[in-house]
């Protein structure tokens, strides 16, 4: 890839596109902790039904699709942009374009998720997973969406540089892909709503799609960057990258069908998703050879980085066997599938966005995180959070399947079986929301000693002073 | 490929529309025109619209997210104990929900199915149904097995008679004398649609096929 160690470490991409993209990134935390704290209130919902049940904008499926949407929009959408908009702007060679369109499509999508979530609260949701918010600010969000990616895009099709990375077209694929995908989804959904259960499989075509279309290429375009800068090292195995980039966008949306096994939906539905999910594994695998150097550790953003790739590739050997019917038949209906849904999502999406972020902030600030004892207690929070979160909702989702699957255990005594490892389940999420916080604080502090105090002298730094070491 | 600009979009597009075509468009085009079945000995066609009270008491159920903890699809009766804890004696099938303008499959049972709550052998009738919403107490049990939806319900003086509507609750959960809890709209059109779930009818393509018959079929005469 490209040789990291001579380049500077602020570039002129960083010093033009500071603002809009911490913006982005800024944004993305908020809505982190909001989400964490939803989720918080949703997990104690399951252990104790009487909760915040006398609330009403709070019953424990608004909840849930409110933390859902703060988490995949607002967090997963504004961090994964800011991240694919830097490193388009850098590997593009030049400083990144139109970046007030960005600004106002940030502002306008922020707008477009807050109005969405005030909808769900207050009765207005859809209730088609993922696609919660209300339809009218739906093709605000499409609007909002397109005016960010123009940067981007502009960024990529001006390039001065000859070849191409793998982390752009990741981000290319995201930018591009994630407009048709939810105006395909709208029109199908919300405008002209196909009958029956079609609308669970376009639903469920939708939900794999913005995850195979559009978070994971997001995540990967941060990582397939700052892997290779921050060991210095060329990714081995690159010639395959480009294939597996291929089957991950071909053949990840039609493993949608996988959570319909039995369902009242043609049999071909969920065999073909089967069949995708192994095929997947090849992509899984490429990214998983790619990226290994990430494992040789030092800073917390290949820590994080590696947590990330590890979740990652068993969120992916999970999904493939869980897609037969013969253990579908205890997981599915269970939180089992929230654990391998947390699992990708916050064990790989998210480690790989943080591990961006704690690669991107200096370099866009031109100084180091404000406190490094932050950033380890966030690093170790986060790892013990997402272990114990998937650990005890995957335990308590065994323990639910075997016992739905035998019809005499009643619905009292599977809530009294699973209730220790729903009480862990909240522990861990208590723990997640402590560890985003410090990121916050520490964000905040970070970004304000920028304007605060007069800019670095020399902002053309070595590598070496830019990270913060775990340990 | 990845160096040309327009063959890379190109390609980008090609991976969309393979996905969006190979599951959505397919299904579409194969269960879109779905018609009731239309049988000959009763003279009727089948499934049954819901009556419009049901109609307005789904938008309550999305719009609450009750799927988020009840599913409404029972698997066939040798997938899972769908059939033995007596949530339907067959299958779902795509025909039961094309005269819903919003299906409610749903993805968790934390709690149990609905799909065919009012067609059960044991099914609670209307009104055990609505105090179940604002105790969350199952009748006859005691302790807490749902959320108590109390904000469905109006806590109101009595002026005159007691409203139709009013909860007999029991001595515990009564609210101070003078007063009674009567069920909001959203209540009563929720508990209009529990009570609309059924799946009575037996399409032929619910029907289990079993090997016996599959046996039995392809026997040579």
């Amino acid at each position: 890839m490209s040789s990291p160690s001579t380049t500077a470490e602020v570039t002129g991409a960083d010093t033009v596109g500071r603002w809009p993209l911490l913006l982005l990134l800024a944004s993305g935390l908020v809505w982190l902790v909001l989400s964490g704290v939803l989720a918080l209130i949703a997990s104690i919902q399951l252990h104790s039904p009487a909760f915040l049940a006398d609330c009403e904008s709070l019953t424990h499926g608004r909840v849930t699709s409110l933390a859902e949407t703060t988490f995949i929009y607002g967090w997963a959408a504004n961090t994964g942009l800011g991240v694919a908009l830097w490193v388009l702007g850098r590997l593009g060679g030049a400083p990144l374009r139109a970046l007030n369109w960005a600004v106002v499509g940030t502002l306008f999508w922020n707008a477009g998720i807050s109005l969405g979530l005030v909808g769900i609260a207050t009765g207005d949701a859809t209730s088609f997973a993922l696609l919660e918010m209300p339809r009218y600010v739906q093709p605000l969000l499409v609007a909002a969406y397109v005016a960010i990616g123009v940067s981007g895009i502009l960024a990529w099709s001006g390039r001065r540089t000859d070849g191409t990375f793998a982390s752009q077209w990741y981000a290319v694929a995201a930018l591009f892909l994630f407009p048709w995908l939810l105006i395909a989804a709208q029109t199908m959904l919300l405008w002209s709503p196909v009958r029956g259960v079609l609308q669970a499989v376009v639903n469920g075509w939708y939900v794999q799609g913005a995850f195979s279309l559009w978070l994971a290429p997001l995540a990967l375009a941060g990582v397939y960057y700052v892997v290779p800068k921050a060991t210095g090292r060329t990714l081995p195995s690159y010639e395959f990258a480009s294939l597996s980039f291929w089957t991950l966008l071909f053949v990840g949306s039609l493993t949608g069908g996988r959570h319909l096994i039995g369902g009242p939906v043609p049999a071909w539905i969920p065999t073909l998703a089967n069949a995708a999910c192994t095929m997947l594994l090849f992509h899984y695998a490429v990214v998983a050879l790619n990226l290994r150097g990430a494992f040789s550790g030092g800073s917390t953003a290949l820590r994080f980085i590696s947590f990330g790739l590890v979740a990652y590739l068993l969120g992916a050997v999970l999904d493939a066997v869980t897609a037969f019917r013969g253990v579908a038949l205890v997981t599915q209906f269970t939180s089992f599938a929230t654990a391998q849904q947390q699992l990708a999502l916050y064990g790989g999406i998210s480690m790989f966005l943080f591990g961006s972020l704690y690669f991107a902030v200096p370099r866009l600030t031109g100084r180091a995180w404000a406190s490094a004892a932050l950033l380890r207690g966030h690093l170790a929070l986060a790892s013990f959070g997402v272990v114990l979160l998937v650990v005890t909702l995957a335990a308590a989702g065994w323990t639910q399947g075997q016992d739905l699957n035998h019809a005499a255990t009643s619905f009292a005594d599977i809530a009294a079986h699973t209730r220790p490892w729903l009480l862990g389940v909240t522990a861990a999420q208590g723990i997640l929301l402590l560890g985003n916080l410090l990121l916050l604080v520490n964000f905040a502090i970070s970004v304000s000693s920028v304007c605060c105090s007069a800019p670095a002298e020399n902002s053309f730094r070595q590598p070496s002073t830019m990270e913060a070491h775990a340990s | 490929m990845m160096k040309n600009g327009f063959l890379f979009f190109i390609g980008l597009l090609a991976a969309f529309v393979f996905g969006w075509g190979g599951i959505a468009l397919a299904s579409h085009l194969q269960l879109g025109a779905l018609a009731p079945y239309y049988d000959d000995g009763e003279a009727s066609t089948f499934p049954a619209r819901p009556p419009g009270l049901a109609a307005r008491g789904q938008l309550v159920y999305a719009d609450l997210g009750c799927a988020s903890c009840h599913t409404q699809q029972v698997r066939r009766p040798d997938f899972g104990s769908d059939k033995d804890r007596g949530w339907g004696e067959r299958q779902s099938v795509a025909r039961d929900y094309i005269h819903q303008v919003r299906p409610q499959l749903g993805e968790s049972r934390t709690g149990p199915d609905l799909a065919n709550l009012a067609g059960r052998k044991a099914p609670y009738d209307g009104a055990e149904l609505t105090q179940f919403l604002y105790t969350g107490i199952v009748p006859g049990a005691r302790v807490l097995s749902h959320p108590p939806y109390k904000f469905l319900f109006d806590d109101r003086k009595i002026v005159g008679e007691v409203s139709a509507h009013a909860l007999a609750l029991p001595a515990g959960l009564a609210p101070a004398a003078g007063r009674q809890i009567v069920a909001g709209e959203r209540a009563r059109t929720l508990v209009a649609y529990l009570q609309s779930l059924n799946t009575p009818y037996e399409f032929p393509e619910a029907r289990p096929a079993t090997p016996a018959a599959a046996a039995k079929e392809g026997a040579p005469k």
